[in-house]
């Protein structure tokens, strides 16, 4: 009957385990491939395979049923490295994604659009039209696709607004507020923009099938584009009814950059259905929303400057359909040269001029 | 000052689950929150370990830089609590925990989570010390009362241990040395950043 | 990203608790270094107080909102601490109560309990949703065309008694079946048996049948008490552990704390199992052996330990008897080829087993249900115990057989309660053993006869708990008994964790009566009022709210044969009543009321009649001599319960002096909860027995020795101890029988009894003498053990196999072995009923059944679980973490079956029963292996049995119960169902 002590261990070491292993666990063939039970036995305790696993993001086993808790085997997040951040666990990933990366470098190109934006306003200042109006109108937007647009402008804002403070709030506006009222603010601004995103996608669709057959390229768009749209200077060259520039907003914008923000939002939102949602799935969606929507953001600011301070006529063709024949001779030769052809007519909704009481178009001028 | 902390020895931990229905018993938790789970790797093989996860209370939590509405405080005592007034539910916190602590009482369709919910190292939150709110909201502030958390109080093998992060790695050390094997310690090297228990955080990243 | 401070607001109140908290955790460090006793950690650093401390922070907390129907609270929002014991299993870890307004808030863990210093598994930290109680039967319901109505008190019982009655009229008192509970305290289940006795009735059990009673029947037949020889905490002292057949980390969880300690200190764990349980997860070896062969394992290891001459040769002449004709056997038949082929073994790993308990002494042996619940359970559990005598570690700390018996009060219930075959305290039905009941009970000894259909069937053990279906079903002249059984009370036991479901399901509808009073009623409603085949049409079922274990106060009996008192926590929930209550309330109908209750005080509950617990106890203490149960009256308990804190983790030994500050006992020298046998009179101050048949203590401070139970000499060979091998200090050095009148008086000893106590003992021994004067005299005078000093018995020559034999189950998938050890031959009349072996297994054979299932069945436990499960799986807080009923199956026979795991599969079995369970593809089963939880009910063969149960009385989880599919096959002593050896087949479903 020998006792389980080895006399060479030192004081306080009562195990078998470390002292009695001999030769050397490490010397064994395949050391570093072995499993964890493999390791075990020839050097107890060793339990490094195991931690190689957990911190490889292995999922083990949980009672919890997967439906409820589909995460609830993994231990630390596997490692990742996403564009930008170190390789790392992938929620510290994300994170660094986000706060080093989409919050500073997403805040600056607002800030510098907003500043294009502005310098170009005071530098260069409003597009104007170069002939006097000729009074005599063309309708550029029907109805319904003014209500499309605006529809489609106002969820946006919203949106973007919401996702301004979400991002954002905690640097400009918590200071101001404080917790408790920024918080409450945040939550209502959140559950608007979860709530407003499907309807964004709603109109975004009508927008997409209301303009794309005047966005069509063509090859006009092109020499627009070599001149620079005859913003800095020369005369603007001629493009159909939307120019290349608009139509950069509408298929860069509206349609590329549009549907990845829809389609990552709505996983965001998780309402795209038959998917499971994970942690990881969520960082990369969470990664392209924020970045697309920056873009798009910031696209669209450029966007907005144009159709209300950027450009004289644009906003009244928006908000009342029709523009002025100079501004459409000007702005779009070669829609304003078919519909002289009568190509296009000049009245395509129902409604007729001579419906519209006269004063509305004086106060507009 | 003390800086609380919780170590997992998973030579010990049996799955028994005592640490989950403890903190279920102690803090009300609902059905479908988790604050702590259990964790089994290699199971039904040799080498099999299982390890009780909860919030770490991170040194430099990931969750409080992520949260856009900044409601997360960590407490003198180092214990990462948040504010479930202020919570959006956006989920964030939940992308950026390392170990999946933070959790939401639905599933969250048009991202309605609810206020987010974790464990609190059973310290309550904002509201005043063992006030119903307190306990309605975050469950026992059972620091306030000089207790120590519940799952660690009850665990069946005293696995899991918590408290002053000197005593607990000290604890743990003479385990180790007494038994010879079994020095790791689960996540402490991702959530004080560093591997050994008691050792200062080195490649924390600050920010 | 800087650190916020805590929010204003809360600043007052967040400064304030943290400095002392702080600074005692600081001097906790310093002094709970050197040691690792946790326990003195948290109590140093002033967290131990917790209770103290809760109460004075509780006045911030949440007012308790009374809950419906409770009574309005005495001296409203007062609190309580109520020191309560878990129910959940034998380990019996302790646990307070924080109660408010009459409301459980909260449940601290109780750092002083020796037994689990704090320490709790899932369903102990889970306790108190007990007090919530949501899914609980509120109030009586009957079962009127279908469907269960609610009744009134009154009515329930008038008519439960009416009918109960007119059954006794007709059929006589046998034709009633008594299913008591294990979940009672030790005063409910005595009074249960006291109950049946005065109905006139052996037919009454309870769940140890179905548990321990093999281990019972064999470790008892060894050496004298069929009990657990040490306890958890011994095991401290351990240099090795040897686990076969228990699933400790899931089963007893608790006690993995002391195991793990031990471990820490270098003791070796082997654990034998056919699954990778996790308790083999903490084990330096596990071997994995086919469901079945403990023996052939156990005596393969012994092969070595003869042949290497390893044996402990002294303490097997002086204390063991029949070892050399085991050893003949074993050399002769357990060969390591044998080994190998009959349970899987290589010889190499069955050897290195062998050496480390040879290396490692003292070394323990840990079983549970591995053993017990196999045809041949008896023979395998002697197969351990000749092992543990083979190395000398019986009646040694740190040695033992530590069997980790079930329910909280199995124990308990098994010492003193509902037993088929003997009185409280393992008194045998015969004559002698009525009249000290009698006398103790204080009524006529003819009186009770009366009550019995005949004077034989007084003395006729009555039918098993596991075979009361053959009781309803069997042709009624093949039964050992007038009637066949027409009525069944399930008093606390669930429907589910008796074999063979489908039978049962018949046995239910042929009944002329069921009454189920439980909390937790509606398994056993549900399987009644689900529609069958040929339902009696007379048939009544009545389902009694009973109460918890937490709305009555009373004692419970751990594995370690410690009693420990629990509280009351709270007032019966709803309108549930306590078992003693409902006793004494059902015998007054039935016209024994005053007979009942003769020795007992009445106390109010809800204004009711109850009897008082504590006069239930102070009756057991003066008639339960056998096993020292007279000892452990309610003062010394409650002194104990009030001073945890005094007893040793090691050895559970008090550190005095220490008077308790409410009844003045002083418990120096006691060992916690008085294990027993704490023998005589609560007045000799016997401190208990943490260890069995230990010589190395005095009898006064808990040493023994093995029993004289089975004569003086068996064939010429001396039975009784060899010189020398006596217990510390006994006058008697020699072996002797046990104590009686003549004995005491050959000795001279007879004149130190006073003339009152000579009076009372003259033609007495030491089990009916009613002042407990001869144990006093023998043991304090003399240091002798009243129950003798006799040799440990090897051979156990009353069994069917004197020496252990492995023998395949009745269901198997070897017919090659069945062959070699074929089952035993049927018997005609067994516990009343004729029980089937051989044939069974033969036609099995020959109908290829192992061809059609080829997969061995076991089942078992879960933590978050216990028994039938309906309990665990009403609390929200355990089912949400086992949601799915499901099978374990090894990927390769998954792979083989196109099943992958979380998918849902059929698992077929020879009764014809099919269930439908989630498939978890795992390698802690080996290939020819399935294991299937046993907690799940309320699923039936792929449907859900909702519609069924009483209104609001479904658990949160249900699945289908495995013992729906459980086979036919019955241990050889004891009728224990052969629950873990069984075959089936699975396919996708
Ligand atoms: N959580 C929980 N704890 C409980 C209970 C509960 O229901 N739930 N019930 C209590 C009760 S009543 C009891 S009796 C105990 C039971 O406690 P245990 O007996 O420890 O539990 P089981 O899971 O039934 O069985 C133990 C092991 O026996 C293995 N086994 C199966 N067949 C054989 C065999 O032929 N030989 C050997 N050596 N092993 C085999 C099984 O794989 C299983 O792992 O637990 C008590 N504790
Ligand atoms: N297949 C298979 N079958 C098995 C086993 C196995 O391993 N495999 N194990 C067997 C074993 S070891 C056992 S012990 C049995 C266990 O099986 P059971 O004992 O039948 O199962 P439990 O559900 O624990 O039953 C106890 C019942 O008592 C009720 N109860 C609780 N407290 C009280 C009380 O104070 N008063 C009253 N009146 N009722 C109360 C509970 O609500 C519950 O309904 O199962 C056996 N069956
Ligand atoms: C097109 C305009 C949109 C913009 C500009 C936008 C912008 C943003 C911004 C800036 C954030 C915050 C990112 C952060 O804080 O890191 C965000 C988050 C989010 N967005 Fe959008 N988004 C737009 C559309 C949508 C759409 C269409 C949906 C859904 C269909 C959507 C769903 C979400 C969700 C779910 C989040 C996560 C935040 C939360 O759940 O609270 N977004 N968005
Ligand atoms: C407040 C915000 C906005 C204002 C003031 C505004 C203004 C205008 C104006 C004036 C026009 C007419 C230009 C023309 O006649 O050529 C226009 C067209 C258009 N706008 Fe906007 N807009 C806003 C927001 C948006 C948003 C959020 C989107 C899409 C995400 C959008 C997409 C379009 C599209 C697709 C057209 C048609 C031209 C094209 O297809 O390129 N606008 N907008
Ligand atoms: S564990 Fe997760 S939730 Fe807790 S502090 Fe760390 S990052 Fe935050
Ligand atoms: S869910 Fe709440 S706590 Fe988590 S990041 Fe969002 S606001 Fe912060
Ligand atoms: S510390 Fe408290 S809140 Fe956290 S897991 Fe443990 S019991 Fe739950
Ligand atoms: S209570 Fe302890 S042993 Fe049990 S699962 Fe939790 S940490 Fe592990
Ligand atoms: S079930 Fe057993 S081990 Fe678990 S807490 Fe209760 S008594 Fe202790
Ligand atoms: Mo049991």
């Amino acid at each position: 009957q020998t006792s389980a002590q080895p006399a060479a261990a030192p004081a306080g070491v009562q195990s078998q385990n470390i002292f009695e292993v001999k030769p050397e666990a490490s010397a064994a063939p395949g050391y570093l491939s072995q499993s964890n039970g493999e390791r075990n036995k020839v050097q107890p305790g060793n339990n490094a395979p195991m931690w190689r696993q957990v911190s490889g993001g292995v999922t083990g086993y949980s009672s919890l049923p997967a439906s409820e808790a589909p995460e609830a085997g993994n231990l630390i997040q596997r490692f990742v490295q996403y564009p930008g951040s170190r390789f790392t666990n992938a929620g510290e990933a994300w994170r660094q994604v986000r706060n080093e990366l989409l919050i500073p470098y997403g805040a600056a190109l607002l800030f510098v659009t907003l500043l294009a934006a502005l310098i170009f306003h005071f530098a260069h200042g409003p597009i104007t039209l170069h002939s006097p109006e000729t009074g005599r109108k063309i309708e550029r937007f029907t109805p319904f696709e003014r209500a499309t647009h605006w529809s489609n402008a106002i969820a946006f804002v919203t949106l973007a607004l919401s996702g301004i403070v979400m991002a954002f709030g905690k640097f400009f506006l918590l200071p101001w507020m404080g917790g408790a009222l920024f918080g409450w603010l945040t939550y209502g601004l959140k559950n608007i923009h979860n709530f407003m995103g499907p309807l964004f996608v709603l109109t975004t669709v009508f927008m997409i099938v209301t303009f794309i057959r005047s966005n069509w390229p063509s090859a006009e768009d092109w020499r627009w584009f070599k001149k620079g749209g005859g913003l800095f200077g020369g005369t603007e060259p001629p493009s159909h009814r939307f120019n290349a520039g608009e139509k950069v907003v509408f298929w860069g914008g509206v349609l590329f950059l549009g549907s990845i923000v829809i389609g990552s939002g709505l996983y965001l939102d998780k309402l795209v259905p038959g998917v499971v949602y994970l942690r990881g799935n969520m960082q990369v969606a969470h990664m392209i929303h924020a970045a697309a929507a920056l873009l798009m953001m910031a696209l669209i600011m450029g966007h907005i400057y144009l159709g209300t301070l950027g450009m004289k006529g644009a906003f009244k063709a928006m908000r009342h359909g029709e523009v002025d024949e100079t501004w459409a001779r000007e702005h779009h030769k070669l829609w304003y040269d078919d519909i002289v052809a009568g190509k296009i007519p000049a009245q395509r909704s129902g409604a007729q001029p001579a419906a519209r009481p006269p004063g509305v178009e004086g106060l507009s001028t | 000052m003390a800086r609380m902390k919780f170590v997992c020895d998973s030579e010990r931990c049996i799955e028994c689950n005592g640490c989950v229905t403890a903190c279920k018993n102690e803090n009300e938790v609902p059905w479908g929150v988790n604050r702590r789970r259990v964790v089994t790797l290699n199971d039904g093989v040799p080498g099999e370990k299982s390890i009780s996860v909860a919030c770490m209370h991170c040194s430099d939590a990931p969750c409080m830089a992520v949260c856009p509405v900044q409601c997360f405080y960590r407490t003198d005592e180092g214990v990462v609590l948040h504010d479930k007034d202020v919570c959006i539910g956006c989920g964030y916190c939940s992308y950026a925990c390392p170990f999946g602590a933070p959790q939401f009482p639905s599933q969250g369709t048009f991202g309605m989570r609810g206020k987010m919910d974790k464990c609190t190292f059973c310290a309550g939150g904002p509201e005043a010390n063992g006030s119903q709110a307190e306990f309605e909201k975050y469950g026992r502030n059972r620091l306030a009362e000089g207790k120590l958390p519940a799952c660690a109080e009850m665990c069946s093998t005293k696995a899991l241990i918590a408290g002053d992060g000197d005593v607990v790695a000290d604890i743990f050390r003479t385990r180790v040395v007494q038994r010879g094997k079994g020095a790791e310690v689960w996540g402490w090297g991702t959530a004080y950043g560093s591997k050994v228990a008691g050792e200062a955080p080195t490649n924390g990243v600050k920010k | 990203m800087l650190l916020t401070p805590r929010k204003s607001g809360s600043g007052a109140g967040a400064s304030a608790p943290a400095s002392p908290f702080i600074h005692s955790l600081r001097r906790g460090l310093a002094n709970a270094l050197p040691t690792l006793d946790r326990r003195t950690f948290l109590r140093r650093s002033g967290i131990g107080v917790g209770v103290g401390l809760a109460a004075s922070q509780l006045t911030l907390m949440r007012k308790a909102i009374a809950a419906d129907g409770a009574q309005p609270a005495i001296g409203a929002g007062k609190v309580e601490v109520r020191r309560t014991v878990c129910t959940h299993c034998s380990v019996g870890c302790a646990s307070d109560a924080v109660v408010e307004n009459g409301v459980w808030v909260r449940q601290e863990p109780v750092f002083d309990s020796p037994l689990n210093l704090g320490a709790h598994c899932a369903k102990g930290a889970a306790l108190r949703e007990h007090g919530h109680g949501e899914y609980r039967l509120r109030y009586p319901m009957k079962l009127v065309n279908g469907k269960y109505e609610r009744i009134t008190w009154d009515q329930a019982l008038d008519e439960v008694t009416a009918r109960l009655k007119e059954l006794r009229q007709a059929s006589g008192p046998d034709s009633v079946y008594w299913i008591g509970s294990s979940k009672h305290s030790n005063e409910q289940s005595y009074l249960l048996r006291k109950f049946v006795s005065f109905f006139g009735s052996n037919n009454c059990d309870h769940q140890a049948r179905i548990c321990h009673s093999t281990t019972v029947a064999g470790v008892a037949n060894t050496w004298g008490y069929g009990a657990m020889t040490n306890s958890y905490n011994d095991m401290r002292n351990a240099k090795v552990a040897l686990y076969i057949g228990s699933n400790a980390a899931e089963a007893h969880p608790v006690s993995m704390l002391h195991m793990l300690h031990a471990k820490e200190n270098g003791c070796k764990m082997i654990v034998v199992d056919p699954r990778f349980t996790r308790t083999a997860a903490k084990a330096d070896e596990f071997v994995r052996i086919r469901s079945g062969s403990d023996i052939p394992f156990l005596f393969g290891i012994l092969f070595h330990i003869f042949k290497n001459g390893w044996e402990d040769k002294k303490y097997i002449n002086d204390r063991v008897f029949g070892m050399d004709k085991v050893r003949e056997d074993v050399l002769a038949k357990w060969t390591p080829d044998k080994v190998e082929e009959a349970c899987g073994v290589s010889e190499a790993q069955v050897l290195k087993c062998a050496t480390w308990l040879n290396e490692n002494r003292p070394g323990t042996i840990v079983w549970c249900m591995g053993q017990t619940q196999h045809t041949i359970g008896n023979a395998m559990v002697r197969a351990s115990c000749i092992l543990q005598l083979a190395l000398g570690n019986v009646g040694k700390s740190g040695g033992g057989t530590n069997i980790f018996r079930g329910h909280d009060n199995v124990q308990g219930a098994t010492d003193v309660g509902p037993n088929p075959d003997s009185l409280p305290g393992y008194y045998g039905i015969v004559e002698g053993s009525w009249k000290h009941f009698a006398n103790a009970w204080g009524v006529d000894f003819e009186w009770i006869k009366k009550q019995f259909a005949s004077p034989a069937m007084m003395s006729k053990p009555g039918i098993t708990v596991s075979r009361w279906i053959d009781g309803v079903l069997e042709k009624n002249e093949l039964i050992d008994q007038d009637s066949n059984l027409r009525g069944v009370v399930y008093w606390g036991h669930a429907p589910n964790s008796q074999t063979r479901g489908l039978e049962m399901k018949k046995a239910m509808d042929k009944l002329d009566l069921l009454v189920v009073i439980d909390p937790y009623p509606s398994a056993t409603a549900a399987m009644a009022a689900m529609p069958g085949t040929d339902v009696n049409p007379k048939r009544a079922v009545y389902l009694l709210p009973a109460c918890t274990q937490f709305e009555t106060s009373g004692s419970v009996t751990a594995s370690n044969r410690s009693l420990q008192w629990r509280e009351k926590v709270i007032e019966p929930l709803w309108e549930s009543r306590s078992d003693h209550m409902l006793m004494y309330q059902l015998a007054q109908k039935l016209g024994f009321g005053a007979e009942l209750v003769k020795n007992y005080k009445m106390q109010k509950v809800k204004g009711l009649d109850e009897p008082v617990p504590d006069d239930i106890l102070r009756e057991i203490n003066k008639c339960c001599w056998t096993i020292g149960y007279t000892g452990q009256s309610p003062e010394r308990l409650q002194a104990h319960m009030r001073n945890m804190g005094a007893f040793d983790v090691r050895t559970l030994k008090a550190k005095g002096p220490l008077k308790d500050k409410v009844n003045g006992y002083d418990i120096s020298g006691d060992y916690f909860g008085l294990p027993w046998p704490c023998y005589g009179t609560p007045e000799l101050k016997h401190p208990g027995s943490p260890n069995l048949y230990d010589t190395s203590k005095h009898v006064m401070d808990g040493g023994g020795n093995f029993r004289a139970n089975f004569g003086v000499e068996r064939a010429g060979v001396n039975l009784l101890a060899e010189d020398g091998s006596h217990s510390v200090g006994a006058d008697i050095t020699t072996g002797y029988p046990e104590l009686d009148h003549l004995l005491l008086k050959k000795l001279g000893w007879w004149d130190e009894l006073s003339e009152a106590e000579k009076k009372a003992a003259e033609g007495k021994n030491w089990k009916t003498d009613p002042t407990g004067a001869m144990i006093r005299v023998f043991m304090k005078g003399h240091g002798c053990h009243p129950f003798g000093n006799a040799k440990a018995r090897a051979v156990v020559w009353n069994f069917p196999d004197a020496i252990p034999q492995h023998r395949e189950p009745l269901y198997g998938i070897r017919p090659d072995l069945v062959a070699k050890y074929p089952a035993h031959d049927d018997k005609a009349a067994f516990w009343r009923l004729p029980t089937l072996y051989k044939s069974v297994q033969q036609k099995n054979i020959a109908d290829k059944l192992h061809e059609k299932f080829p997969l061995i069945m076991t089942s078992g436990r879960l933590v978050e679980y216990e028994g039938g499960g309906e309990e665990t799986r009403s609390n929200p807080w355990l089912a949400e973490l086992q949601q799915e009923m499901f099978v374990e199956i090894n990927p390769k026979v998954a792979a083989e079956k196109g099943i992958r795991n979380g998918e849902r599969a059929w698992v077929h079995t020879p009764t014809g029963a099919k269930l439908n369970v989630q498939a978890l593809v795992t390698e802690r089963v080996g290939p020819d292996t399935v294991f299937l939880p046993f907690h799940f009910s309320g699923r039936w063969q792929g449907a859900d049995m909702l519609a069924y149960y009483p209104t609001g009385a479904a658990p949160v989880v249900r699945g289908e119960a495995v013992n729906t599919a459980t086979t036919y096959g019955y241990d050889s002593v004891t009728m224990m169902q052969e629950t873990k050896t069984t075959v089936c087949n699975i396919e996708k479903a």
